[in-house]
C-alpha cells in the first residue's frame, strides 16, 4: 500500500488498516499491541496538505507511546506504560498519521532476525516458515503483508535495512542526527538510527520528511534544515558514479542473488551510470562484526541499567534491593540479551578496556576513514542487502563466523559506524522470495541517494510491493 | 605526633541553577517529594541527556576562581552502578576530562597562610535521596540530576584545622560567585575527607580512611581530630589501618565504620554517546570571566590596600558576603572607609545581632549610613546624635530627614552664632571674669548655654571659637 492510497479515501480506510493488522496477527505475530484507533480519529482534524493525511503507521515496540504500552519485545517491559512521548510520535501525530500498532522485535533491538521477541517469531508474510528479519521484524512485515503503508523502526546494526530486504520493502535508516532519537528505548546510542519502511522510495522520501530535524531533547540532531525530499527526487541516473563492493559480492555463495545484481548492474548502466567495483581491506571488513559487537554491547550495557524493576517494568521478589535488581533483570531478559550484557559489560572493566573497548574504537575509526576515502570518488556504493533470501529459523540461528557472515550478511554495518545514509530497495523475486540492494552515501545525502534508489525502483518494477497488492 | 598527617577533600556542591543538569526539570531544595522530575530525571527508557549550559556557566566561575586550566572541550562519561538512587543505573560525569584542572586557592590559619592545590573540578549529576522507614525505602526524585561540581584536592591538608579553613574558603568563593547555597546542613555542600598516616619521611601514602557526609565546618575538623587520633593510637599499638569510609557521630563525637572497602569498585568509565564533545568558544568562556564580581579575596585586598582598613576588620567584613556588598554600598556614597567599617562592624552589626537578622533582612538603607557618616565627618551632627539618628536609620528612614525632624540640623554659620555668643556673654559677666581671671572652664559653661540658645543646633567647634575669639575682645 501507498500513502497515496489512504490520503485520496476516507478515515473509514485507517479502521480497516486496524482490522486488516488484527487480522495479520495469526499469520504474522508482527503486533506486540494494538493502537486505539477510534480514540486517535474521533477528533481528526488534518487536512489533504497534511504530509501523513489519513495515513495508518505502525511503530516499532521500542518507540514510547504514553499511555500505550511499549516492551520494546522484553519481558522486563512487559507492563510499562510511557508517561512522554517519542519525538518523532509527536511529528507523526503532527503530520496526520494514525498509529495501527506496536510492533515486534528483536529484545531491546538485539538481533537480526526477529526470533528473540518476547511474543515470539515474526513470520515472513512471503513464506511463514522463514523469518522476517530483525531487529525491526513486526515493522517490516506489516508493510510488506499490505497493512500499513509506512512502519517506522530503528537500525542500529542493520536492524531496519536487513528486514526491508527479507520482507521486500523499501527500509531508509538516514543521516545519523537527521532524526531524532530522543523516546526511542535505546539499543546502542552512537549507532542507533530512526528508520523506516514502505512500499515505494517516494513514500520513504515523504516519511523522511515529516520525521527529520532538529530535535533540542535530542543533542546529536543537526541543525541542518530539512530538504523536500519527496518533491526533489528524480531518477537520472546519467553521470551517477557508483562503486559496488567488492568484498560483499565476492562473498555472497548464492548464484542467483549474484545474477539479480548484475542484471540490475547492467540496467543501471544502460541508463547512463558509471558503475566501478570498490575493494575494501579485507581486515576491516572482517572486523566489522567483531567491533559492532563490543562497542554495541558495551554502550547496551550502560543504556538498560535503568531496567530494574524499581520505577517502572517487571519487579520481581527479593530480600533486599540487590535481589530485588538481581531477580528482576535475570527474569526480565531472555539469555540472549544477558549474553550481550556480559560481553559488554566484560569490554569495559578497567583491566580490558584498552584492548577490548578503546580498541574497537578505534577500528571503527579506521572503518569510517576508509568509509569516507571511497565514497570520495563515488556518488553511493551498492551492494546486494543480503547473502541470501529470508532464511528459516533453525539456518539464521548459528552465527558461522564464514566469510559470507562476517562480510556479505554485515557489511551494512558500515552505515551504523559512520552514521552514513543508507537505504534497502527491493530489486527481484527470486522463487517468491525477495531479494535486496543496499546503498550507501555521503552524510546527508539523502535526496540524492533517494534518486538514485528511485532508478533501481523504476528498472526492477517492484513499486508498491506488497502482499495486497501482488495477490 | 609520630606521623605525618595526609588529608585530601573532595567537595560536592550543588549548583543553583533553574533546571536540572541535563533535563528540564526545575532545580528544588524544599519541594513536595516527586513534584520536580521528569522522565529524563527517572532515567525512564528513551530519554536522553541535553547539557544545561548555566551549570557550564558555573562551573566555568568556579573553574576560574579557583586557578584552574579550563578544557574548552567540554566531554561527559559514564560511571556504572546500580542503586536504587540511581535512576539510570549510571551517573554522567565528567572522568576522563574535567572541565578545570590544577588550580589552586590560599587558605589562612593561625599558622599563616598555605597554598592547596586543586587536582580537578567536573561537573556531574546528583542522585536521588532516600529516607528509610520502618515501612521500606522511600525515593525523592526531586534532587535526583541535580547539577553538581566536584572540587578535588592535592593531598596537601595536614591537620584538621587547614581542612576546616580550607572548607570555609571553597565555601565562601562558591557564595560570592552565586553559584550555590553552600548550605552544609542542607548538602547542597557535601565534603568527604581522605585520611591518612605515614612516618615522617616516607613518600607513599599509608592506607586511607574517607570521612563521608560532613554537614558542617566544625564537624570538619571535630572529625579530622579525631580521627587523626585514632589511627595514631592503632599504628602506634602495632596495628594497621584498613581502607574504609566512615562517617563521624556528632553526639557520640567520633568517627564510626560504614563499610570496609574491598578492592576497588570498577565504574567500567566510558565517554557518553549521547552528548557529542562541546567546543567552547574563547569569547563565550572570557566574557564570563569579565562579568565576575569581585572574590572575598580581592576584596579584602582592596579592603586594605585602597581603604586602610586593616586585615583583622577586612576579614571580618568580608568573611559575610551580605555584609561586605552592605559596606560596598555605602563606601560608594562616602569617603571614610574606616568609619563606615567601624560603624558596620561596631552599631550596625550589635543591631543585626540583637534582632537576630542578616543585614540582607534590615531595612537600613547604605546610602543613608553613608550620609550620617559624612554628617558626622563634617561635624553637623555630633557622635551622641549619630547614634540617636542610626536608631531610625535602621527602620529604614532617611539620615537627613531624622536629623531635620529631631530638629538636629546644627547651625554652622558664624554670623547667627555670634549672636547667640554675644547673647550669653552679655547675660554672664561672671564668666567673662572668671576667664580673665585663669578659669578656663568658664569656656565650657559659656559654650553649654550657647547650646541652650540655640537648643543644640550650634555647631560646637564653631561656637567654641567664637567665644574663645570674644572673649578676647572684651
Amino acid at each position: 500500500m501507498r500513502i497515496d492510497d489512504y490520503k485520496q479515501g476516507n478515515l473509514e480506510k485507517v479502521v480497516e488498516a486496524g482490522e486488516k493488522a488484527k487480522a495479520s496477527q495469526e499469520r504474522l505475530n508482527a503486533v506486540v499491541s494494538f493502537c486505539d484507533i477510534e480514540e486517535q480519529i474521533k477528533d481528526y482534524k488534518h487536512t489533504q496538505s497534511d504530509l501523513l493525511f489519513q495515513t495508518p503507521v505502525a511503530l516499532k515496540d521500542n518507540i514510547n507511546t504514553k499511555g500505550t504500552r511499549t516492551t520494546a519485545s522484553s519481558r522486563i517491559l512487559d507492563n510499562y506504560i510511557p508517561v512522554y512521548n517519542a519525538t518523532i510520535v509527536d511529528k507523526l501525530k503532527a503530520a496526520g498519521a494514525v498509529f495501527v500498532a506496536k510492533t515486534s522485535m528483536d529484545e531491546l533491538g538485539m538481533g537480526g532476525t526477529n526470533l528473540n521477541a518476547y511474543t515470539g517469531k515474526v513470520n515472513n508474510p512471503w513464506d511463514l516458515q522463514r523469518i522476517s528479519g530483525g531487529s525491526s521484524g513486526g515493522s517490516a512485515a506489516l508493510v510488506a503483508e499490505g497493512v500499513v503503508p509506512l512502519a517506522i523502526g530503528s537500525d542500529t546494526g542493520d536492524s531496519v535495512r536487513k528486514p526491508a530486504a527479507y520482507c521486500g520493502v523499501v527500509g531508509l535508516k538516514p543521516t545519523y542526527g537527521r532524526i531524532s532519537r530522543y523516546g526511542i528505548i535505546p539499543y546502542a546510542s552512537s549507532l542507533d538510527h530512526v528508520g523506516l519502511f514502505t512500499t515505494t522510495i517516494k513514500d520513504a522520501a515523504t516519511a523522511l520528511e515529516v520525521l527529520a530535524g532538529r530535535d533540542d531533547n535530542d543533542m546529536t540532531t543537526s541543525y541542518k534544515p530539512v530538504e523536500k525530499y519527496s518533491s526533489l527526487l528524480n531518477s537520472d541516473l546519467q553521470g551517477k558514479r557508483i562503486g559496488v563492493i567488492k568484498n560483499v559480492m565476492d562473498a555472497i555463495e548464492d548464484k542467483t542473488i549474484q545474477e539479480t545484481f548484475k542484471q540490475l548492474l547492467d540496467k543501471l548502466e544502460s541508463r547512463g551510470a558509471i558503475i566501478e567495483d570498490v575493494v575494501f581491506d579485507t581486515d576491516l571488513m572482517n572486523a566489522l562484526l567483531p567491533t559492532y559487537y563490543v562497542i554495541s554491547n558495551a554502550e547496551a550495557t550502560a543504556n538498560h541499567s535503568n531496567l530494574d524493576g524499581i520505577r517502572f517494568g517487571v519487579r520481581e521478589d527479593g530480600d533486599d534491593l540487590t535481589s530485588i535488581m538481581i531477580n528482576s533483570r535475570t527474569k526480565g531478559f531472555s539469555s540472549e540479551v544477558r549474553k550481550r550484557f556480559v560481553i559488554g559489560s566484560y569490554s569495559l572493566f578497567t583491566e580490558n578496556q584498552d584492548k577490548i573497548f578503546r580498541k574497537a574504537q578505534k577500528v571503527r575509526r579506521r572503518i569510517v576513514d576508509a568509509l569516507k576515502e571511497k565514497l570520495a570518488s563515488y556518488d553511493v556504493l551498492l551492494a546486494s542487502a543480503a547473502g541470501s533470501i529470508a532464511p528459516y529459523p533453525d539456518e539464521s540461528y548459528g552465527e558461522k563466523l564464514s566469510a559470507t557472515y562476517l562480510v556479505a550478511e554485515n557489511h551494512m554495518l558500515l552505515g551504523n559506524f559512520s552514521g552514513y545514509p543508507s537505504i534497502t530497495v527491493p530489486n527481484a523475486i527470486v522463487d517468491g522470495m525477495p531479494v535486496a540492494v543496499n546503498l550507501l552515501a555521503k552524510p546527508f545525502e539523502e535526496t540524492l541517494m533517494l534518486s538514485i534508489a528511485k532508478a533501481i525502483e523504476e528498472e526492477c518494477g517492484l513499486e508498491g510491493y506488497c502482499r495486497e497488492v501482488s495477490e | 605526633m609520630n606521623f605525618e598527617v595526609i588529608i585530601g577533600i573532595e567537595i560536592h556542591c550543588e549548583l543553583k541553577t533553574k533546571t536540572k543538569m541535563f533535563s528540564s526539570a526545575p532545580v528544588s531544595f524544599a519541594a513536595k517529594p516527586n513534584t520536580c522530575t521528569n522522565e529524563i530525571d527517572l532515567g525512564m527508557p528513551g530519554t536522553l541527556p541535553c547539557v544545561n549550559q548555566e551549570a557550564v556557566r558555573s562551573s566555568i566561575k568556579v573553574c576560574h576562581a579557583l586557578e584552574c586550566e579550563i578544557d574548552p572541550l567540554v566531554r561527559f562519561d559514564r560511571k556504572n552502578y546500580y542503586y536504587s538512587d540511581l535512576p539510570k543505573g549510571f551517573q554522567i560525569t565528567q572522568q576522563f576530562f574535567p572541565i578545570g584542572k590544577n588550580g589552586e586557592i590560599m587558605i589562612n590559619t593561625d599558622d599563616g597562610e598555605k597554598i592547596i592545590r586543586i587536582n580537578r573540578i567536573h561537573m556531574e549529576e546528583d542522585t536521588a535521596k532516600q529516607f528509610h522507614h520502618d515501612d521500606g525505602s522511600y525515593l525523592d526524585f526531586n534532587r535526583a540530576g541535580t547539577p553538581l561540581i566536584e572540587i578535588v584536592t592535592e593531598p596537601d591538608m595536614r591537620n584538621g584545622k587547614e581542612a576546616a579553613a580550607y572548607v570555609e574558603k571553597i565555601r565562601n568563593i562558591l557564595y560570592y560567585l552565586g553559584v550555590s547555597d553552600v548550605k552544609m546542613e542542607e548538602g547542597s555542600l557535601r565534603c568527604d575527607v581522605n585520611i591518612s598516616l605515614r612516618p615522617y619521611g616516607s613518600d607513599t601514602l599509608g592506607a586511607k580512611s574517607e570521612i563521608k557526609n560532613l554537614n558542617s565546618i566544625s564537624n570538619v575538623q571535630k572529625a579530622i581530630e579525631y580521627e587523626i587520633d585514632r589511627q595514631n593510637k592503632v599504628l602506634l599499638s602495632g596495628g594497621t589501618i584498613d581502607q574504609a569510609t566512615l562517617r563521624y557521630d556528632e553526639t557520640a563525637r567520633k568517627t564510626v565504620l560504614m563499610r570496609k572497602k574491598e578492592g576497588d569498585v570498577d565504574y567500567k568509565y566510558f565517554p557518553e554517546p549521547n552528548i557529542f564533545p562541546i567546543r567552547l568558544k574563547e569569547d563565550f568562556i572570557s566574557s564570563i570571566i569579565e562579568q565576575l564580581d569581585e572574590l572575598p579575596d580581592q576584596r579584602k585586598h582592596t579592603y586594605i590596600h585602597s581603604y586602610g582598613l586593616n586585615e583583622y576588620d577586612a576579614q571580618q567584613i568580608v568573611a559575610n558576603k551580605e555584609l561586605s556588598d552592605f559596606y560596598n554600598k555605602v563606601v560608594t556614597n562616602t569617603k571614610e572607609y574606616k568609619l563606615a567599617a567601624n560603624w558596620i562592624l561596631g552599631e550596625v552589626s550589635a543591631f543585626l545581632n540583637k534582632e537576630n537578622i542578616a543585614i540582607d533582612q534590615s531595612s537600613i538603607i547604605p546610602e543613608e549610613l553613608a550620609i550620617m557618616i559624612d554628617m558626622i565627618v563634617k561635624k553637623e551632627i555630633s557622635g551622641k546624635q549619630a547614634k540617636e539618628v542610626f536608631e531610625e536609620i535602621v527602620l529604614g528612614k532617611k539620615a537627613k530627614e531624622v536629623v531635620k525632624a529631631k530638629g538636629m540640623e546644627q547651625v554652622s554659620d558664624e554670623n547667627a552664632i555670634l549672636d547667640f555668643v554675644i547673647n550669653v556673654l552679655d547675660a554672664n559677666p561672671q564668666s567673662i571674669e572668671d576667664y580673665k581671671n585663669g578659669k578656663d572652664r568658664a569656656v565650657g559653661f559659656l559654650v553649654g548655654q550657647v547650646m541652650k540658645l540655640s537648643k543644640g543646633q550650634a555647631n560646637p567647634a564653631i561656637t567654641n571659637k567664637l567665644i574663645v575669639e570674644e572673649l578676647k575682645k572684651r
